[in-house]
C-alpha cells in the first residue's frame, strides 16, 4: 500500500525526516516516517507530547519541508514547490485548526472567517456569503457577530473550523483541536469534525495525545513514538 | 474590500498597543508640525512681500523708455535693476548711449504711443509724469508734495478703484480734478477723507519750461483743482512713496511747468530739437500677466527700452524657494527622526506577533500579504502623526501670530500682521509626505514580518 499513487490517494509520506538544530546537537523530531493517507480518509496521529506531531502535520501543510524524504499531496512533491507555490497550495488545499483557535482578536467571527478568503484573494458578496455559510455549518450563526473574547473556548475553535473550511479545501489539518476544551466540549467539537468529515468529504489528519477523542471521530489511528510510527491499524471498523 | 481587510487587521494590530502607537505617532506629528509652521512662516512672508505688488497690479506693467535717451543714474555703466521705478534720474547724468546712436533711436512720442497701443493685449499706455517738489494749498495750509499723472481712463483698472478710500476717480471730460492721498488730505487739514470731497484746492509748480530757440523760461503755475478722491496705499511697498502724493490726469500734468525741461535738455544734448524731445517715460499695462512677455517682446523690437517687476519678483521668489527648501529640510530631519522611532516600534511589534504572523502564513497569507499589512501600519501611525502635526502646526503658528502681533501692538503698529500662509498643497503636502516617509520607515520591519518563518512561529513545544 505505501508508495501507492492512485485517485484514491491523498497524502503520500516516504521515508520522512525533519531536523532540528538546537544550539550544538541535533533533534530528530521525524525518523524515516512512511504514512500514506486515503482521499476522504479522516486519521488521528496520537502521540505524546514532542513525539513530532505538530511536525508532522506543518510537513504535510506546507508550512515546512523535510530534511529529507518526501511529502506528496495530490501527486505533488510539496519539497519542489517554490515558496510562491506552497503558499498557493496552502490557500487552495489545506485548512489548519490549531489548539489555541488563534483568531484575530479585534474582528467579529464573520470577519476571521472572512479573512482566510480575503487572502485566497475572494472579494466582495461572494466572499461573505461563503464566510457566512461556513459560520452555519459550525452552528455558530447567532455569533457571527461577536468578537472572540465575547465566546467561550468551544465557540471560538468552531470559528477556527469554519476559517479552516470556508474555502472548501480538500485537506484539513487539526492540531490538538481539543486540547485546551473540557471533556463534554471536546466531544461535541470532535462529533462537529466528524461531520464536516462526512458532509463535505474532506480528508482529515488530526494530531492529539488524547487517545479516546481519537479513537471516537476517526477511521483509523497510527501512533507516533519518537519521530517514527510504531503501529498501525484502523481504529473502528 | 481586500484593501479594507488589510486595514482592519492593520488597525486591530496598532490598537494592541495604544500607548506605544501614540508615542511614535507624536514623533511623526512634532516633525511634520515644524515643516508646516516653518514652511508656513517662509510662504507667510513670501505672500506679505508680494501682496502691495499684486494689490497694485504692478505686475501687470511694462516701463517703456527711449533707448537714445538714456538717463541713466549709472553712465555708461550696466542697466540697475535695483533703481527704483519712481526715482526721477539725477538731472546732471550726461547722455551716453553704447546701444545705439541717438540718431536711429525712435521718438517715444504720441505717435509711437500709439503703436503701442495697437498691440495686442495692451489695456492702457499713458506717459508717466511726475513732478516733485509741487505745493498744494488748501485755504492757509501748504504741503509739498508729489504730482503724479493718471489717464482718465485708469479708472477701468480694478487696483485702481481698490486703493481708493473716498469719492471717485477721475470723470471723463476734462474737468480740473485731482485725488489725494489720505496723508496728503490729513496734512492740509481734513479730518477725514470725506470732509476733502468737493474741495477746491490749488497746486501751485514752478520750472523751466523749454522754449523755440534752445531757452528756457522760469514759469510759475497755479492750477485750479477739485478734489473728487482720496487714496491709500500700502505703508510698505514697492509704491509707499505715493503716500505723499497727488493724482492729477494726465493732461493737466502737461501743463505743470518743467514737466518737459528733463526730456527737452536730453533732447537737445542729443542734438535735436527741444520741441519734439517725445516722453521720457510711458507706463503701459496689459490685461493680463499672461501678455506680458509678448507685449513687452514687441515693444523692444520697436526700440524702446522696457522694464518690469515680474523680473524682479522672479528674483525675490527664487530666495524664497531656497528659503522654503532649507525650512523644510529642518522639518525633514525631524521626520528622520521620527522614523527610527516607526521602525523600532514595528520591529517590536513584529516580534510580539510572530505567532499571529505564522497563522496568517497559515491561513494562506503570503509574503506579499505580510508586507503590505505591515506597511499598512506604517502608513497608518504616519497618517496619525501627519494630520496630529497639521493641528500642532497650525496651533503653534497662531500662538506665534498672536505674541508677534501683541508686540506690534505695543510698538505702535495698528495694522494686523499675518505672518503665516497654509496653502491646501502645503497641508496636504506634509501630510503625504509623512505617510511615504513612515511607509518607508516601515519597509525592513514588513520585511522581516514576511520572513517569519511559520514553523518557529507557531511552535509550542
Amino acid at each position: 500500500m505505501p508508495g501507492a499513487n492512485d485517485a484514491e490517494t491523498l497524502i503520500v509520506a516516504r521515508d520522512l525526516a525533519r531536523e532540528y538544530r538546537v544550539g550544538s546537537s541535533t533533534v530528530r523530531a521525524l525518523d524515516r516516517l512512511n504514512l500514506t493517507v486515503r482521499r476522504g480518509e479522516f486519521l488521528a496521529v496520537v502521540g505524546v507530547s514532542g513525539s513530532g506531531k505538530s511536525t508532522l502535520l506543518h510537513l504535510l501543510g506546507g508550512l515546512d519541508t523535510p530534511t529529507s524524504g518526501s511529502v506528496c499531496v495530490e501527486g505533488r512533491d510539496l519539497a519542489s514547490l517554490r515558496k510562491s507555490e506552497r503558499t498557493i497550495y496552502r490557500r487552495t488545499t489545506v485548512g489548519f485548526v490549531f489548539q489555541s483557535y488563534y483568531l484575530v482578536s479585534s474582528m467579529t467571527a464573520e470577519e476571521n472567517v472572512a479573512l482566510a478568503l480575503t487572502f485566497q484573494g475572494a472579494v466582495g458578496p461572494t466572499r461573505r456569503s461563503k464566510a457566512a455559510e461556513a459560520i452555519r455549518r459550525v452552528n455558530l450563526e447567532h455569533r457571527m457577530r461577536h468578537r472572540p473574547n465575547q465566546l467561550s473556548g468551544g465557540e471560538q475553535q468552531r470559528v477556527a473550523i469554519a476559517r479552516a473550511i470556508v474555502h472548501a479545501p480538500p485537506l484539513l489539518l487539526a492540531d490538538e483541536p481539543t486540547g485546551n476544551l473540557d471533556r463534554a466540549t471536546a466531544g461535541e467539537m470532535m462529533a462537529l469534525v466528524r461531520r464536516i468529515h462526512e458532509e463535505l468529504g474532506t480528508t482529515v489528519v488530526m494530531v492529539t495525545h488524547d487517545e479516546e477523542t481519537a479513537a471516537q471521530a476517526a477511521d483509523r489511528m497510527v501512533r507516533l513514538r519518537d519521530g517514527r510510527l510504531v503501529d498501525e491499524g484502523a481504529s473502528t471498523p | 474590500m481586500r484593501a479594507w481587510m488589510i486595514v482592519r487587521l492593520a488597525l486591530g494590530g496598532l490598537r494592541r498597543t495604544p500607548l506605544r502607537v501614540v508615542l511614535t505617532s507624536l514623533g511623526v506629528t512634532i516633525a511634520s508640525g515644524a515643516i508646516v509652521s516653518m514652511v508656513g512662516f517662509a510662504l507667510g512672508l513670501q505672500a506679505q512681500a508680494e501682496a502691495p505688488f499684486e494689490k497694485l497690479g504692478l505686475l501687470n506693467n511694462i516701463d517703456v523708455s527711449p533707448k537714445g535717451l538714456k538717463l541713466d543714474r549709472h553712465p555708461g555703466g550696466p542697466h540697475d535693476p535695483d533703481d527704483p521705478d519712481d526715482a526721477p534720474p539725477p538731472d546732471d547724468a550726461p547722455p551716453t548711449d553704447e546701444e545705439t546712436g541717438p540718431e536711429d533711436a525712435p521718438t517715444l512720442d504720441d505717435a509711437a504711443m500709439e503703436r503701442i497701443e495697437a498691440i495686442p493685449g495692451v489695456a492702457l499706455t499713458y506717459p508717466d509724469f511726475r513732478a516733485t517738489g509741487v505745493e498744494l494749498i488748501s485755504g492757509e495750509k501748504r504741503q509739498r508734495a508729489m504730482a503724479i499723472g493718471f489717464p482718465r481712463e485708469a479708472s477701468l483698472l480694478p487696483f485702481v478703484r481698490d486703493m481708493l478710500v473716498a469719492g471717485d476717480f477721475f470723470s471723463v471730460g476734462d474737468a480740473p480734478e485731482v485725488i489725494l492721498s489720505d496723508q496728503i488730505a490729513r496734512k492740509v487739514g481734513f479730518e477725514s477723507p470725506e470732509q476733502a470731497l468737493g474741495a477746491d484746492v490749488t497746486l501751485e509748480a514752478t520750472g523751466l519750461a523749454p522754449e523755440e530757440a534752445e531757452t528756457f523760461r522760469f514759469e510759475r503755475k497755479e492750477l485750479k483743482l477739485e478734489v473728487v478722491g482720496v487714496y491709500t496705499v500700502p505703508r510698505m511697498g514697492p509704491h509707499m512713496m505715493m503716500g505723499n502724493s497727488v493724482v492729477l490726469p494726465v493732461e493737466l500734468m502737461k501743463e505743470i511747468p518743467g514737466i518737459e525741461f528733463r526730456p527737452a535738455l536730453a533732447s537737445l544734448r542729443a542734438g535735436r530739437s527741444a520741441t519734439d524731445a517725445g516722453y521720457q517715460r510711458v507706463t503701459v499695462r496689459v490685461r493680463h500677466p499672461s501678455d506680458l512677455a509678448s507685449v513687452e517682446q514687441t515693444i523692444r523690437d520697436m526700440g524702446f527700452r522696457t522694464r518690469t517687476l515680474l523680473s524682479q519678483l522672479e528674483e525675490m521668489r527664487r530666495f524664497f524657494v531656497f528659503m522654503d527648501v532649507l525650512l523644510a529640510s529642518v522639518g525633514t530631519v525631524a521626520l528622520v527622526v521620527a522614523a527610527l522611532g516607526i521602525i523600532n516600534t514595528l520591529l517590536m511589534s513584529v516580534l510580539e506577533r510572530l505567532q499571529e504572523i505564522g497563522i496568517y502564513k497559515a491561513i494562506g497569507a503570503s509574503d506579499g500579504d505580510l508586507i503590505v499589512l505591515f506597511l499598512t501600519e506604517a502608513g497608518i501611525i504616519g497618517l496619525l502623526g501627519g494630520l496630529g502635526g497639521l493641528a500642532l502646526g497650525r496651533v503653534v503658528s497662531w500662538l506665534i501670530e498672536l505674541a508677534a502681533n501683541a508686540y506690534a501692538r505695543s510698538k505702535g503698529v495698528t495694522f494686523h500682521l499675518d505672518l503665516f500662509a497654509f496653502p491646501a498643497w502645503l497641508l496636504a503636502g506634509a501630510v503625504a509626505f509623512a505617510v511615504v516617509v513612515s511607509v518607508l520607515a516601515g519597509v525592513y520591519p514588513a520585511i522581516r514580518a514576511a520572513r517569519v518563518d511559520p514553523i518557529r512561529a507557531l511552535r509550542r513545544e
